[in-house]
């Protein structure tokens, strides 16, 4: 954020400040204990292990000895490192940040963004699930606007891809297109591929409430992976639906993570009149594996600019 | 229902996209020979605003507009995070590659120099043939470019083809079709769904 005035600075400083530190208590009244991220990261490993991420947004440094490193770009592979390089291994872990990530902008500068967010680690998944999504609608609920959280699992398209076998740059023409919800150019790729009879020609019809798309998902023919993602689906359906929250919450099966690494449940959090989306997170338990062990995995971050922002306008 | 702005490019796509609206209770209210750029609807659920093609993607993904009723060709170039809905079936031309007559798109060691008003298009179109190219952003009239030797080649949209005709030139390369598109914004799609839904079913969706 920019300001005019010093006076205008610190009153929003103070502010956020505030929201910090409310919901600082929240995490730590759920068991969750705070974790500093380090601020640099190597270059060389960070190039290894996110071959699909543009390295060319990061920020680079350059160390006394001239070996390159990068401002941490995200939080959550950050903080893997710093846990799984010396973890006692006695599960679950909770954690939660206060932190910033850096990236370079189009137009030279570079952006600071700020970010809170939790990550809990070897907790059994149903029950990290439920209590994820519980959270992330507790603190959208803050925000005193209407909102909304999308779900779905990466999990049960991932888990048809696999079975399908295509070539990388077909399944990338179709993931793009579902992702854009682009109905009339995937009916005419599908129908190119032969693959009409399958889920993908329906795919962007399996949104709205939960029970009735999760029995039309059921109605095709599916693989382990994909039942896995539609039993795990199921038991937060049937835990929720004893919940108020369950009218905030719009099921989405075609959703597409933001990130390679989900491998399970995926949400975003959407407040009205916020044309951005302020929270997200998922499961991802498979990017533990590349730490050396894998445990179940599942975490969420808040856009804190964001957060500001819309507490602000609704205190005025 | 809710409330919903539609932001229509300026000229014969906006146009054409209204005509779509004719006839129902969402049909614009517009003076003749007015120079405004907003307008509503008789019972004003739905303004319409009227901007250049290239923002109309802009004002959706940053949600000042709900939808958006744009050319592919301008989707392409700007590349944002927005919903596709539909296909509305008008406004058909295609990007192509054009030049003189057996001009090679593939040189050599040598940098290709192309004219386009949609650069990072080309760069993207481009981006793995192995091809050096140089772009030449250009704001209208990219048929001149080969004629002044300011270029090779060309990157534009092509309708019938007669102003590559007319100017010497034809296609050397067809590439994506191009067709006007309805795009929505990702979070208004969430909140105004069942509106979005209407309207997607009016302009001849599911």
């Amino acid at each position: 954020m920019q300001f005019s005035t010093i006076t205008e600075e610190l009153q929003v400083t103070e502010f956020r400040k505030g929201i910090e530190r409310e919901l600082e208590a929240f995490f730590e009244a759920k068991g969750y204990r705070l974790i500093q991220p380090r601020i640099f990261q190597g270059y060389d490993s960070f190039v290894c292990s996110n071959l699909r991420q543009d390295s060319s947004k990061t920020v680079k440094v350059l160390g006394g000895d001239s070996r390159i490193f990068i401002l941490r770009p995200d939080i959550t592979t950050n903080i893997l490192h710093q846990i799984f390089s010396k973890w006692e291994g006695s599960p679950p872990l909770k954690v939660y940040y206060n932190s910033k990530i850096y990236r370079n902008q189009p137009a030279g500068g570079i952006l600071e963004h700020y970010q809170m967010g939790v990550e809990s680690l070897g907790e059994d998944s149903l029950k990290g699930d439920q209590e994820m999504i519980e959270m992330a609608a507790a603190l959208m609920g803050t925000l005193g606007e209407p909102f909304i959280i999308e779900l779905g699992s990466s999990k049960y398209l991932d888990g048809f891809f696999k079975e399908l076998d295509l070539d990388l740059e077909t399944e990338g023409v179709l993931r793009d297109l579902i992702s854009k919800k682009n109905r009339d150019g995937l009916r005419r790729r599908v129908r190119a591929l032969g693959l009409e009879d399958t889920v993908l020609s329906t795919i962007l019809e399996m949104e709205g409430n939960m029970e009735s798309v999760l029995d039309r998902a059921k109605s095709y023919e599916r693989n382990d992976e994909m039942m896995a993602a539609l039993d795990e689906l199921e038991g937060l359906r049937e835990f929720f639906s004893t919940r108020a929250l369950l009218r905030n919450i719009h099921f989405d099966l075609s959703m597409m993570p933001d990130l390679d690494y989900y491998d399970g449940i995926i949400f975003k959090g959407y407040a009205l009149n916020t044309p951005k989306k302020i929270l997200s997170g998922g499961r991802y338990d498979r990017l533990t594996q590349r730490f050396g062990k894998t445990v179940s995995a599942i975490g969420f971050m808040l856009d804190m600019d964001l957060v500001t922002r819309i507490r602000i306008k609704g205190e005025a | 229902m809710d409330r919903i702005t539609i932001a229509l490019a300026k000229g014969r796509l906006g146009e054409q996209g209204l005509e779509l609206f004719k006839n129902t209770d969402m049909e614009i209210l517009r003076e003749e020979d007015s120079r405004k750029l907003v307008f509503k609807n008789a019972r004003e659920q739905i303004t319409y605003i009227f901007v250049k093609p290239s923002d109309v993607v802009t004002y959706v993904e940053k949600g000042v507009a709900d939808l958006g009723i744009v050319g592919k060709d301008v989707i392409l170039e700007e590349n944002k995070d927005v919903y596709e809905l539909l296909d509305l079936d008008f406004g058909h031309c295609r990007f192509a590659v054009a030049g003189f007559k057996d001009q090679q798109i593939a040189k050599k060691n040598e940098v290709l120099r192309i004219a386009s008003k949609y650069p990072r298009y080309v760069e993207q179109v481009f981006r793995d043939r192995g091809q050096k190219i140089e772009i030449i952003k250009l704001g209208g009239s990219v048929e001149l470019a080969p004629l002044i030797g300011l270029s090779d080649v060309i990157v534009d949209i092509v309708e019938t083809g007669s102003t590559l005709r007319d100017n010497g030139l034809v296609i050397l390369e067809e590439l994506d079709p191009i067709s006007a598109r309805l795009i929505v914004n990702k979070v208004s799609y969430r909140f105004k769904f069942e509106a979005i839904q209407r309207i997607e079913k009016l302009l001849g969706g599911i």
